[in-house]
């Protein structure tokens, strides 16, 4: 299936060109190709076991690929590692949860904001005298960083623009008043829009989510939507791995099919509703073109259930 | 024949890190116990070899790897991942500390080859011992490779690390596979202690018998800790190339470095295979920490406790003035307390915040006396600032080759270091020898504190400050950074953090620390020499701080009077008291001090709702395991 072609010939946010990656005899991703573009909501659907984390991996650098290419922005990435493909302008969260447990969900914030300063400088360091951190408070995300109530470890100093950006990250994904819980200690669903707004805390051009909406409950879940839909009308390019059929139904576009590692379908939420191979994909026919099943109801939330540990990796 | 015997123990670490995610640091401990147990029956009592082999190897060994495993190991899941390495590194000195209260060192004790004779093959002598060990070696391998990929037992034991709980659904018992890996590690290791026993030609010592098994971690890493036949033949090249550099090479250099580079060489094959190993992936493993993070202090709440404890040390100071201890002026004694609790402070930054395992903060320390007793006389801040400059530098150098690893293998390199410099470097003559290094006392820009009372209010004023230096990184943004980076390594990267260049600072600094500690050591002690830093002490004062509490500033304070007043009162029992305070505390993160009784704050500090202790859940087991899967 060709991969859908750049909007208006710019430069791609993301271009995955002809990626393979083999785990021992198992093939768990083939030849896949796929570009996102700025400013939209890219999907990336398929069954349990497809290879979507592993994609994920491929382009955020945790895994390199066997064969292909990864382009960022023009760049080429392939075999780049993790940190630095970030500082190009890449986020992401993971399926299963990655957060700075030990941190406070604002500290988990802080961490993203502060990704780009040099604590080694002198204008840091001398920060760690207490009586020096007033006075070396200043501009820029990372300053501004002062002690809170004794039971707080460090905290923010209100109305410094760290504080306020932290503060606003948090409010945007729903996590207004609860900066100061250990992260560890939230819901599974309070902790991903945690995992979110770290992401975002690093200013990123393009942004991977797995499945963020996991966990969430509805009317969370629409508010996801609309603030994915937000970034992307920013200009931010968004790749979203998501179970919730619905959801990608409603803000994506373009959308992949993921099965065994191969791309079957990509186009729109339209076309993929109709396309005979994601039919056979999702409802098992085996052989769609000689019997053309009706549409699939994606407007019903679709669940797969946890992934079964190991496959991706 | 060396080879062969490094083969046998170093596939037993393998198996049981294979089926159990934990390097076992007790391994060499175990066939040291069960070469003096040899010894003593073989030898003392006259037992046929043959009976003596079955009692060792199948009672002695495998009813105690069973035991261990379902009494010490079992228990850590769902514990931080250094614990695993901490209650190993327990029974090791558990293991030493009763074998010394049973076989007196001072007693020779030869063990005899099992079979005597030689014949000759090509030219070479050949002794029957030694193709007794070769065949033994190869058998042991033969028969471990059929075992885990013919049968169904060897199939569930290879599952058992990878996912746990996917075995337990096909109807096998994870834990009893787990079982089986620390019985098969146990008799291997006591295998290769009665095999190596003869070869030790003036007789088996408790310590070169349990360190003997370093030469085997070097070839556990180059199969990367999983590989069975890679582990074999690296093993067995170790011990070819060993044989040739002191057949070959030893005899064309200088006489007084022989023993150097002989106790060296293991460290030298370790570094060796840690280079040449491929960088492993980062991995998301979906890791949760499920323990109430510590209280850090506030700044001001620091500088106020900071400085009552200084006012208390005045007291102190005033009152034991002239006292005696055992011989000893009770104020070096609790400035001895100070300067360890330095060393301390820098295992709460280095393993408590980032979570990396150093094992050798004490060879630090003794580089940092020796460069102090070197420099500008040995009383100077010339020296101090020498000593924390090489040290920083030292760490640095070995925390390198591991970055791309993971955090397990630092602890090994560590181990390795502090082996070589304790059995290799400081004995030199030309470094401690065996008289030691005197140190004078600090003089600062022409302020002598040679008096007793200047001396201990010194060194206590700079405990007070690299405390609060400790607790203001904590809350600063690189703090946070290690906090984070011992959370989630997948998501430090990902959010554009270098993880190699912070986990390489972090440990520089903290071996600059431990280099700062060890000169102020020195000028307290005014001589130190190589048994101050020896590795076993070291392994012990880490122990001690984790008991108490490796995450917090008063944990590093009290593993410093614990290891003091201990090797007063009882030097020859302070690693059982080590080692039984690990094994209590199990995998309790917050250490004694996690305990909400023993929890101590300025009395106006609002208490929180909980204390630091783990919330027991199965996915520190996850993340164990998750680390494990990532040898692959």
């Amino acid at each position: 299936m060709p991969p859908a072609e750049p909007r208006g010939g710019g430069t791609s946010a993301l271009s995955v060109s002809e990626v393979a990656v083999r785990f021992g005899g198992v093939s768990a991703l083939n030849d896949v190709t796929l570009t996102v573009e700025p400013g939209t909501v890219t999907g990336l659907i398929g069954p349990n076991g497809a290879g979507k984390t592993t994609l994920f991996n491929v382009i955020s650098g945790l895994q390199v690929p066997d064969r292909g290419s990864v382009h960022l922005f023009d760049t080429e990435v392939t075999s780049m590692k993790p940190h630095r493909r970030a500082r190009l302008g890449l986020a992401r969260t993971f399926q299963r949860l990655e957060i700075f447990g030990t941190l406070s969900a604002s500290e988990n914030v802080q961490v993203g904001l502060e990704s780009t300063v040099k604590w080694w400088e002198w204008r840091h360091l001398q920060r760690v005298v207490p009586w020096k951190r007033r006075a070396a408070a200043g501009a820029g995300a990372g300053d501004g960083v002062g002690t809170a109530g004794p039971d707080r470890v460090p905290a923010l100093r209100p109305g410094s623009l760290a504080a306020s950006t932290c503060d606003r990250l948090l409010e945007g994904v729903g996590l207004a008043g609860l900066g100061g819980e250990q992260s560890a200690n939230m819901s599974t669903g309070l902790a991903r829009m945690v995992e979110l707004a770290r992401a975002l805390a690093i200013g990123p051009k393009l942004l991977l989510l797995d499945e963020p909406g996991s966990g969430l409950d509805e009317a969370e879940s629409k508010a996801l939507g609309e603030l994915l839909a937000k970034l992307a009308a920013g200009g931010m390019a968004v790749l979203l791995v998501e179970h919730d059929m619905e959801l990608v139904m409603r803000i994506c576009d373009p959308i992949y099919v993921l099965d065994f590692g191969d791309i079957i379908a990509a186009g729109t939420p339209d076309s993929i509703r109709k396309d005979p191979m994601v039919q056979a994909a999702y409802l098992g026919e085996a052989e769609p073109e000689a019997n053309p099943a009706p549409e699939v109801d994606f407007s019903r939330p679709m669940t797969f259930g946890p992934e079964v540990e190991g496959l991706d990796r | 024949m060396l080879g062969a015997g490094y083969a046998i123990a170093a596939t037993g670490l393998v198996v049981t890190y294979t089926t159990s995610g934990v390097f076992n640091f007790a391994q060499g401990a175990v066939g040291m116990v069960a070469a003096f147990c040899y010894w003593e029956l073989v030898s003392a009592h006259n037992v046929p070899v043959l009976l003596s082999l079955l009692i060792i190897l199948v009672l002695g060994a495998s009813v105690s790897g069973a035991l261990v495993e379902r009494v010490l190991m079992r228990r850590l899941h769902g514990a931080s991942s250094e614990r695993p390495v901490m209650v190993t590194l327990g029974l090791m000195v558990i293991l030493t500390g009763v074998a010394t209260l049973v076989w007196s060192p001072t007693t020779e004790r030869q063990v005899n080859n099992m079979v005597s004779g030689q014949f000759r093959l090509a030219g070479i002598n050949i002794q029957y011992q030694e193709v007794l060990i070769i065949g033994v070696a190869l058998a042991v391998a033969i028969a471990l490779r059929a075992l885990f990929y013919s049968t169904r037992t060897g199939y569930a034991l290879r599952a058992v690390v990878d996912d746990p709980e996917l075995l337990a659904m096909s109807g096998v018992s994870p834990n009893r596979m787990s079982q089986y890996g620390w019985i098969l590690g146990f008799m291997m290791a006591a295998l290769a202690g009665v095999l190596l026993a003869p070869t030790q030609t003036t007789g088996i010592s408790i310590e070169a018998m349990t360190l003997l098994v370093v030469n085997g971690y070097a070839a556990a890493i180059v199969g990367r800790l999983k590989n069975i036949p890679v582990t074999f033949v690296a093993a067995i090249a170790i011990g070819l190339a060993e044989n040739y550099v002191i057949n070959y090479i030893l005899p064309h250099v200088p006489q007084n470095l022989v023993p150097d580079i002989t106790y060296a060489l293991p460290m030298a094959f370790l570094f060796i295979a840690l280079v040449t190993l491929p960088s492993v992936r980062l991995r998301a493993v979906g890791r949760l920490t499920t323990m109430r993070a510590p209280r850090v202090a506030g700044g001001r709440e620091s500088l106020v406790a900071g400085a009552g404890f200084f006012v208390v040390a005045i007291v102190v100071a005033l009152v034991f003035n002239g006292t005696e201890v055992k011989g000893t002026t009770f104020l070096d004694l609790a400035g001895l307390v100070m300067t360890l609790g330095i060393a301390g402070l820098s295992l709460v930054l280095l393993t408590g915040y980032s979570g990396q395992v150093s094992l050798c903060q004490f060879s630090f320390m003794g580089i940092g006396a020796f460069v102090m007793g070197k420099i500008a006389g040995g009383g100077s801040v010339l020296g101090l600032l020498a000593a924390l400059g090489v040290c920083a530098g030292a760490g640095a150098l070995i925390a390198l080759p591991t970055i791309r690893l993971r955090d397990l293998y630092l602890a090994l390199a560590t181990f390795a270091f502090a082996d070589a410099v304790a059995t290799g470097f400081f004995p030199d003559s030309h470094i401690y020898g065996s008289g030691g290094v005197s140190i004078g006392r600090i003089d600062i820009f022409g302020i002598d504190f040679a008096g007793d009372i200047a001396e201990f209010l010194l060194v206590t004023a700079l405990f007070v400050l690299a405390a609060l230096l400790v607790l203001a990184i904590r809350r600063s943004l690189f703090g946070r950074r290690l906090v984070a980076l011992n959370d989630s390594p997948a998501a430090y990267a990902t959010v554009g953090l270098n993880i190699g260049f912070t986990k390489v600072a972090v440990f520089a600094i903290a071996a600059g620390m431990a280099g700062l500690a060890g000169a102020l050591y020195g000028t307290v002690q005014g001589v130190v020499g190589t048994t101050d830093f020896d590795i076993f002490p070291g392994i012990v004062f880490v122990l001690f701080i984790t008991i108490w509490s490796i995450r917090t500033v008063s944990g590093a304070f009290l593993a410093a009077v614990t290891y003091v007043v201990l090797n007063q009162l009882w030097p020859n029992g302070v690693g059982l008291f080590a080692g039984v305070g690990i094994i209590l505390i199990g995998r309790a993160a917050g250490g004694l001090l996690g305990i909400g009784a023993l929890q101590f704050r300025l009395p106006w500090v609002r208490r929180p709702a909980g204390v630091d202790e783990m919330v027991g859940s199965p996915v520190g087991m996850a993340a164990m395991n998750g680390e494990t899967r990532a040898a692959g």
